[in-house]
């Protein structure tokens, strides 16, 4: 028997500090592979640690008089969303959204943050080109 | 006879301040000299692998790419009845993942990992988050923005005797300067650690290692924006040699404070990813609003 565990390399990273950068919980509820565009409403954004949330609520396309449904967007922590150039008021109730998010794999209404696109159609939250080095 | 007792009891006060006062002043040029030997590791520092983090929430393309490399140097040979321990651990593990991929498991019987106000241990001290030195001539202090505080004593103590130790979650440290390079030992270092590059294949965060457990660093500031932490990681039960490994920290300057990251974890509400059960949940719509103090807390 190899004395050495075999292993993947996608475990690798996943495993080697956390792929979280705030490393306060596992990030395995995420469906990575997939990505949904959420296009709705700010309800609340929430700035507060361990992380930010934004509730968004979506209406349905195709039936637009149904209740919309209120889906949760996780994000990091203030201070590392202070680093992409968010602020606690980039978004408040009302705003028009656009997000992409990475789905919970159990297909409840929440997800992990892409990216964003605010009311006034610019991205909020800098790529990470403009970060330090 | 009491006005010649006050006097004296004031002369007597008056020499005591003076002879303080004189004493505090040896000492402050004393130390201001030392400092001024110390390297200037000022500023706020994080790990590479965060270089292109995104939004706060997962490693960008470079980071995973170091991280890979990183993973390799790190991989540990374990003695044969090390080894055999860490593949009961795999089994374990793999079953918690089987029976639910909604809700991760959150290994709590090996370590609780993350929740709302975990703060790391050693060697988890030196990975996640942003970091900010505290460098004096009696010791070298790292505070991370998890909460963690790790003390490196560096006044010439030598470790505690053994009767006087037991295992830490930082473990003990004690240090010496060579240069500009801070020499770090620590031991006493509580199992299972937050190492999971020693045990990839486990599949776990928390790596269960002896009472044995030894870990040298050596810690240097290479550039003004760049520095290095060599670990040598030992440990005669649980490892069949030594590890090396050798991290870069790059200094953080798109942010000029640190904060603390589970500052909010007294509301319960801020907490959407309680561990309940051992998995951790992830709450999809907060609950309603309570009403808050004069603070807004």
């Amino acid at each position: 028997m190899s004395r050495v565990l075999n292993y993947s390399l996608v475990a690798i990273a996943a495993l080697l500090m956390a792929s979280s950068a705030s490393a306060h919980h596992s990030h395995a509820m995420f469906d990575t592979d997939k990505q949904v565009t959420l296009v709705g409403t700010v309800k609340e954004f929430e700035w507060n640690n361990p992380h930010c949330w934004i509730q968004v609520l979506v209406p349905d396309p195709k039936d637009p008089k149904a209740p919309p449904v209120e889906w949760g967007v996780e994000m990091g922590a203030p201070m590392q969303l202070i680093r992409h150039g968010w602020k606690p008021g980039s978004l408040k109730p009302g705003d028009k959204i656009t997000v992409v998010i990475n789905p919970l794999r159990d297909g409840r209404p929440a997800g992990q943050i892409v990216s964003a696109i605010g009311p006034d159609g610019k991205p909020i939250g800098a790529v990470p080109e403009t970060k330090s080095k | 006879m009491i006005r010649r007792t006050i006097a004296i009891a004031a002369l007597l006060l008056a020499g005591c301040l003076y002879f303080s006062q004189a004493q505090s002043f040896s000492n402050s040029k004393a130390r201001a000299e030392a400092f001024a030997k110390l390297p200037d590791w000022s500023g706020l520092w994080e790990f590479d692998i965060w270089t292109d983090e995104l939004d706060g929430q997962q490693m960008g393309p470079e980071g995973m790419s170091r991280a890979k490399v990183y993973a390799a140097e790190m991989q540990a040979t374990f003695t044969p009845a090390w080894q055999a321990k860490l593949e009961q651990l795999k089994k374990k593990a793999d079953a918690a993942k089987a029976t639910d991929a909604s809700d991760p498991p959150a290994f709590e019987e090996f370590g609780q990992f993350g929740g709302c106000g975990w703060t790391p241990g050693f060697p988890a001290t030196m990975l996640p988050g942003t970091y900010e030195w505290r460098v004096t001539p009696e010791e070298a202090t790292l505070i991370s923005l998890l909460g963690s505080v790790r003390h490196i004593y560096t006044d010439g103590r030598p470790h505690p005797s053994k009767d006087e130790l037991w295992p830490m979650s930082q473990g003990d440290s004690i240090g010496h300067w060579e240069g500009d390079t801070l020499v770090v030992d620590t031991v006493s270092i509580r199992s299972p650690v937050y190492f999971p590059g020693l045990a990839r294949g486990v599949g776990v965060p928390f790596i269960p290692m002896s009472n044995e457990l030894h870990s040298v660093e050596r810690i240097r500031m290479v550039n003004h924006d760049q520095m290095q932490i060599q670990f040598t990681v030992e440990d005669p039960i649980a490892l069949a040699k030594p590890v090396h490994v050798t991290f870069n920290w790059h200094r953080v300057k798109d942010i000029n404070r640190m904060e603390q990251n589970a500052d909010d974890c007294d509301d319960a509400a801020s907490d959407r990813n309680p561990i309940v059960n051992g998995r951790y949940r992830t709450i999809v719509k907060p609950p309603p609003a309570t009403p808050t103090g004069p603070t807004g807390r």
